[in-house]
């Protein structure tokens, strides 16, 4: 090796190594701190702690609020993805064909997406009041009497949903659009001139073609909901039985109950959970890369 | 079906509106006007009569006058919590963009050993619930005498965006050709002169918007603030949330102006940015 090709070694390392050394102190170190906290009895108080083995683990599953919590995290994420896929889809659809404004009413339409979900949560708290909330303002004007939207245990999750599908539908429709508009033109030209039903160019076509996008879209929507914490803390708050996720009951645990070890065992609980569902996503963003790699010369 | 398409435009589009701009109203009435239960629906320049039927509030700007004020429960002025947000997101958002620039370059550039996984790792980290590391990270926080700091915000808030702005501008910088760098490479300049004359010139709108993300990413964030900094440098999404179950009731139309005022920067980024949205929002992973 030449002075000068080590000397472009190390200059390598000087572009590199700050990000990383960044990411491992401040990601990857209190990770580790976390798989020795869940084996111990700490306290957030500080004060000795000792390794008490797998009681926090025990004590996670024996309790009953980490299997309503997983129950109500799978149902807000299920419900609030499907919605906002369709909605988005639907929406994509409406802004397929160029028009004049297309540009503006799109700036528009992400608004919501950009905003501060804790402070725009607590902002829907306004609307969604049951005594002088204009939502109820209008509802009751219009005969639907006076859902309690933040105190009847049936809808607090419901209102939490709605927020969230506020905010997000529009992230579904940027990459429906885009994967719409990634269509080539004379496949639909084709089915043209085959006199194919709107039906069967809507199935045949429209939608495999750009179902990997969708499903990339439902991914990063699926990662990001599982952590929503958010929107909970300001319209229910983290200690709600209709509205307890597990980032909610983990935030109780550890911030609220102080309990920093069973906290912790939850933490890693929940993170093989992300784990198994980031692997996923991941080897699908490097299929979709190599495949753009392959598509551009 | 082109009807069909303009009326659920239309209707999303007022039904997603709507809300901000019933937040515009709110932040022009008082508190009374505020949390009436027969709302005011548009806003009037004159004194309200009140048989005018209602559905009339009058403006005010009382609100917006009233930020300076201290609410209870909260021991500064909306300002002074502003202030906070303002430089805790600036230089976060400098040092990622700067540290995500330089790794980009790194990994675009030159041969290293195992690139792919180290780019997957550094995106994986963007995975992580807050939740799941943010008391170790207190623990340590505590020892370094960086709880309740700005300085302790804004080195997590870098660290959270390094795999957006890694990820952003190794796109960026990747579409930039490589016959400038060579050239000025083959004249003996260094990388470290390259990177500084050739590639950071070059990589200007790819900075500016991965630079926008950042900021909005750490403008918003609300997890780590809460558990990190709830004494002194607390940020404005931290400070609203504290305003919530105030004894006095809710202050909801300086809430709302100040809201406003928290929410104009992130509008007119996103504005300033509209044609790389979907690169931003997918990590770059997506390229139109």
């Amino acid at each position: 090796m030449t002075k000068a090709e080590l000397h472009t070694q190390r200059l390598k390392h000087v572009f590199i190594m700050p990000a990383l050394v960044f990411l491992i102190a401040l990601n990857i170190f209190p990770l580790l701190y976390n798989v020795i906290l869940a084996f111990s009895d700490a306290e957030l108080s500080g004060g000795d702690w000792q390794f008490i083995g797998g009681d926090n683990f025990a004590e996670v599953f024996e309790e009953p609020r980490f299997g309503t919590a997983i129950r109500t995290t799978a149902t807000f994420v299920f419900l609030a993805v499907t919605a906002e896929l369709l909605i988005g889809f639907i929406l994509a659809l409406t802004l397929r064909e160029p028009f004049k404004g297309k540009s503006a009413v799109l700036t528009f339409l992400l608004v919501p997406m950009m905003l501060s979900p804790a402070v725009m949560g607590l902002y829907w708290n306004l609307i969604l009041n049951g005594h002088y909330g204009i939502l109820n303002f209008v509802l009751n004007l219009s005969g639907f009497g006076q859902p309690q939207w933040l105190t009847d245990p049936d809808l607090k999750l419901f209102s939490v949903l709605l927020v969230d599908i506020w905010m997000w539908s529009p992230f579904m429709m940027l990459i429906a659009l885009a994967g719409l508009q990634a269509i080539p033109r004379h496949l639909y030209e084709a089915a043209a001139i085959d006199r194919a039903s709107r039906f069967t160019v809507f199935w045949r076509i429209t939608l495999p073609l750009c179902a990997p996008l969708l499903f990339l879209s439902v991914l990063f929507r699926t990662t990001d909901a599982l952590k929503q914490f958010d929107l909970i803390m300001a319209i229910t708050g983290p200690n709600d039985t209709a509205t307890q996720t597990l980032s909610a009951l983990l935030y109780q645990v550890m911030l609220r109950d102080y309990n920093i070890g069973l906290g912790s065992a939850y933490a890693l609980v929940i993170l093989v959970i992300v784990i198994a569902l980031a692997s996923v996503f991941i080897r699908y963003i490097d299929t979709v890369q190599r495949r753009q790699g392959r598509a551009s010369p | 079906m082109k009807i069909l398409r303009w009326s659920i435009l239309a209707g999303y589009l007022t039904i997603a509106l709507l809300p901000l701009i019933w937040l515009a109203f709110t932040s022009l009435k008082s508190q009374p006007e505020a949390i009436s239960t027969t709302p005011g629906m548009l806003p009037s320049l004159t004194e309200r009569l009140e048989d005018s039927g209602g559905f009339r509030f009058t403006v005010t700007k009382e609100a917006y006058g009233r930020l300076q004020e201290t609410h209870t429960g909260a021991s500064h002025s909306f300002i002074s919590y502003l202030s906070n947000s303002i430089l805790i997101g600036l230089m976060s958002t400098v040092a990622a963009v700067a540290l995500g620039t330089a790794c980009a370059y790194g990994f675009s550039r030159f041969r290293v050993a195992g690139a792919h996984d180290w780019l997957f790792f550094i995106l994986s980290t963007r995975f992580l619930p807050p939740l799941a590391v943010v008391v170790p990270i207190l623990m340590m926080y505590r020892q370094f005498d960086l709880q309740n700091t700005h300085l302790g915000l804004i080195l997590l808030y870098t660290s959270f965006n390094l795999s957006l702005a890694v990820w952003l501008m190794k796109g960026f910088i990747d579409e930039i050709p490589k016959a400038y760098e060579e050239a000025a490479l083959v004249d003996g300049y260094s990388h470290l002169h390259v990177f500084w004359t050739i590639i950071v010139p070059r990589a200007r709108t790819g900075m500016a918007v991965t630079a926008v993300f950042c900021l909005i990413s750490a403008w918003n964030e609300y997890a780590f603030a809460l558990t990190l900094n709830n004494t002194r440098a607390v940020t404005v999404p931290v400070y609203f949330a504290g305003l919530q179950g105030n004894i006095q009731g809710v202050p909801w139309p300086q809430i709302a102006a100040g809201v406003i005022l928290f929410a104009i920067p992130i509008v007119v980024f996103t504005i300033l940015v509209r044609k790389h949205l979907l690169r931003g929002v997918t990590f770059g992973t997506i390229k139109q």
